[in-house]
């Protein structure tokens, strides 16, 4: 209580009993009208989030193929054709065929950018070598470098070994460089207690058997977020994708293949089918993303000091 | 009081880089001199000191590996970089062959491929040479070894360390290859560019490539007449990614805390709900929602439709925000660059905020509750307490992330790209004479330069400039961020 108010009850006795309730009343309005506000607030803000995602899902059932420059809502009809013809093949749009390819292609990166990932981050976190320090310096410096940049050079190393045009290239460009991307998955190996690994190491485990038994398991949860957020990098590639797969259209992955879609001449008569592709498409990914949320936060916010 | 520390690792001593690499040349310097017949031998052939040790199977690889090398050297090496100097001396010619009656394609060199495999058979030799100084040194400690009488590994022992004490180059082998093939082997290529003339006059294997010097360089920072006006849309551009930068990754940043803290607070219902409708728009792939963006905003689209029709045109007309002459807002479509660039940023937002307000969301549940609690008990207001404790703490567990947020903001081609290409028409001549755009990014000036126009020199040159940008930026905000090395301190 402040100096005011103490002067007001050591002042009067009747003065307090008719002061209390008053201002409990005003406060109790305020606090009802911010909350109103508050919620009023977040209903607008829903509402702006939603519109575009909401236009996503009715053109995704208009009937009229192409995009509906004068009304927000279907005026042709509403259909469920647009999802049944997406698994239809024809030549500009191999739905299925492009869903398949970047299955393929994110199962294998998943899985090599994976393996890498531990190998490096087990190197760095948990063996001690010469040069160990100077390593972690000159990769954080390597991987300053965007991918974007060095795509020229990428696309014609990997044309001179014959890999363009190819699932075998998309491959290695996602995965390759992967083991830069240890700090996450470091971080998590760093709060592991090193004395569990020295009680195996006294019990004569090599570092492989460290490794193996007591490390990995450890990681799991660090991995799921490792192995998830891999394999989606090349369902939301566009860059690379556009760069290395040509112009064969059974090649595409989903993301330039719903590109395509959108092209001038293709735009009339696929928007709606882009849009239900495009919902498609997210149901996967977001229950990949659902799983791996848990660990999102802490995978974005790894690099700080801790403590 | 301060928790008493120890390191499991031994006291680490300060050592500069320079004294490193002085001890590495003179450890090399001790293993030579001081080195028997057998370390003398191995100058040469590289297994000799295992020999000599008994080794027979260690000393046979590893002078295979030399031997092999060395083929590889003369055979495919040497002829590359005889090539270097001049990048090719034959260019490409329909020649009449005698035999088959037929013009076919001559014995040419191609520039680019030389250039490639130059650099390539550049990083083997430094690879081989490093490889040659540690085998020497790896020989004499072997010699120390012998002469103290210590135990000498056989080849099984040997493949067993590759298991134990040698197990982190095991690991690090194959990641450091795919490393060194897309991302070193591609710097260094594109430093090379950088330095000829590639460009859609010279294009290989048609035309040769040469060494140009500074010139590129010069091109980018002088600006002079309508043919050379990369120097023009070099000032533009990079101003445009610092603004873009700055802005998009703090609007983003404290909109989602903003946006979490909003629904975090008292009075407001159904929190989950409404972190629910704002995650939807992440479930939703980024490509799919900026190239619906991008037709959302169209100059004939829908947005511009309800617009006209409820006066919201007129309105913006009447205050002079779109010109009189225009019966469409100019959203994306390049009629005006200050409506593109608020599009760009407010689409940014759009897309941006849910992954922050899900981040920021996760960091204010970790918030030091003792610390609140006290601050509380003391008296502290809300806003005091927000301020005081939880803006600190946010920045001290996201200022890293903020980092690479600017840093892939900086090279955030998806947003610019999807959202311009094939829409935003530039009305300047100047630009337009360098495949530049006003909403373009460094990057994304860098992709239409080679996508669009050939013109890899210049794509070079953008591109290193990123690079050194990116570098610096992080070096130093890291340094101030990050002080001291604590990676420990957790292993306990």
């Amino acid at each position: 209580m402040s100096e005011k108010d103490q002067n007001k009850t050591s002042g009067s006795k009747k003065m307090q009993v008719n002061v209390m309730p008053v201002r409990s009343v005003g406060v109790r309005r305020k606090r009802m009208i911010s909350a109103v506000l508050k919620n009023v607030l977040l209903a607008i803000l829903s509402i702006i989030w939603l519109i575009p995602i909401l236009w996503l899902l009715v053109s995704a059932f208009n009937k009229d193929p192409g995009i509906n420059y004068a009304h927000f809502f279907p005026s042709k009809g509403w259909t469920f054709a647009n999802f049944i013809n997406l698994f239809k093949s024809n030549s500009a749009v191999m739905y299925l065929r492009w869903f398949f390819n970047t299955l393929v292609i994110a199962a294998f990166t998943c899985i090599i950018s994976t393996i890498f990932v531990f190998m490096v981050s087990y190197a760095f976190a948990c063996c001690r070598f010469e040069g160990r320090a100077g390593l972690m310096r000159l990769s954080m410096v390597i991987n300053m470098f965007p991918g974007v940049l060095s795509m020229i050079a990428v696309y014609f190393i990997m044309k001179s070994i014959g890999l363009t045009e190819s699932h075998i290239g998309m491959i290695v460009v996602y995965s390759a460089g992967s083991g830069l991307g240890y700090l996450i998955v470091k971080g998590y190996m760093d709060t592991i207690p090193a004395s569990l690994r020295e009680a195996a190491k006294l019990e004569g485990a090599s570092e492989f058997d460290v490794f193996k038994e007591i490390i990995f398991p450890l990681c799991r949860p660090i991995a799921v977020y490792q192995i998830i957020s891999s394999f989606l990098i090349p369902w939301g590639d566009f860059v690379f994708a556009k760069l290395m797969l040509g112009h064969d259209v059974k090649n595409f992955t989903i993301a330039i293949g719903l590109y395509g879609m959108l092209s001038k001449e293709n735009l009339p008569r696929y928007f709606s089918q882009f849009c239900a592709g495009g919902i498609l498409i997210s149901i996967p990914i977001s229950v990949l993303f659902v799983l791996m949320q848990k660990y999102y936060v802490e995978g974005v916010t790894s690099g700080s000091t801790k403590g | 009081m301060k928790k008493k520390k120890y390191r499991l690792y031994g006291k680490k001593k300060k050592v500069t880089f320079a004294q490193s690499l002085a001890k590495y040349f003179k450890d090399f310097g001790t293993a030579v001199s001081k080195g028997d017949k057998a370390v003398k031998l191995s100058l040469v052939l590289m297994g000799a000191g295992f020999f000599a040790r008994k080794q027979l199977m260690k000393g046979i690889i590893i002078s295979a590996v030399q031997l092999m090398y060395i083929l590889l050297l003369i055979f495919w090496a040497i002829p590359n970089l005889a090539d270097f100097g001049t990048l090719g001396t034959v260019e490409l010619q329909m020649v009449f062959d005698p035999a088959t009656g037929k013009n076919i394609v001559n014995d040419y060199d191609n520039s680019f491929m030389i250039l490639i495999s130059s650099i390539t058979a550049i990083l083997t030799l430094v690879v081989f040479i490093l490889w040659y100084i540690h085998n020497i040194k790896e020989v004499y400690k072997l010699q120390l070894r012998a002469e103290q009488g210590k135990y000498i590994n056989n080849f099984f022992d040997e493949l067993q360390t590759y298991k134990g004490a040698n197990f982190h180059r095991t690991l690090l082998t194959l990641p450091t290859l795919g490393i060194i093939l897309m991302n070193i082997l591609p710097l260094f290529v594109l430093v090379a560019v950088a330095f000829t003339n590639y460009d859609k006059d010279h294009m290989p294997p048609n035309a040769l490539l040469s060494w140009v010097g500074f010139e590129n360089f010069k091109t980018l920072f002088s600006s002079g007449g309508m043919s050379l006006t990369f120097g023009y849309a070099f000032g533009k551009i990079v101003s445009w990614t610092f603004v873009w930068a700055v802005v998009a990754t703090f609007t983003c940043f404290i909109g989602g805390i903003a946006l979490a803290v909003l629904i975090n607070s008292q009075g407001v219902v159904l929190p989950k709900m409404w972190r629910t409708f704002f995650m939807v728009t992440i479930a939703v792939p980024q490509f799919v929602t900026l190239l619906l963006m991008r037709n959302f905003f169209r100059d004939d689209g829908i947005v511009n439709t309800l617009a006209s029709n409820s006066g919201l045109l007129d309105f913006f007309k009447n205050i002079g925000l779109v010109k009189p002459n225009m019966s469409y807002i100019p959203f994306l479509s390049g009629g005006s660059v200050g409506w593109a660039k608020f599009m760009l940023i407010l689409i940014n937002i759009w897309v941006g905020v849910p992954y922050q307000m899900l981040i920021a969301t996760g960091v204010l549940m970790n918030a030091p509750q003792d610390q609140i609690e006290s601050a509380r008990i003391d008296g502290a207001s809300k806003w005091q307490i927000f301020w005081k404790i939880i803006v600190p703490y946010i920045l001290v567990v996201q200022g890293p992330a903020l980092i690479t947020d600017f840093v892939r903001n900086i090279n955030n081609f998806n947003v610019i790209y999807l959202l311009t290409q094939d829409l935003y028409i530039t009305s300047d001549m100047k630009m337009a004479n360098s495949s530049a755009k006003e909403v373009d990014l460094l990057v994304t000036w860098l992709f239409r330069l080679t996508n669009e126009d050939y013109n890899y020199k210049m794509a070079s040159v953008v591109g290193i400039i990123v690079f050194i940008i990116c570098i610096a930026f992080t070096l130093v905000s890291y340094s101030r961020l990050m002080k001291g090395n604590k990676e420990e301190d957790y292993q306990l």
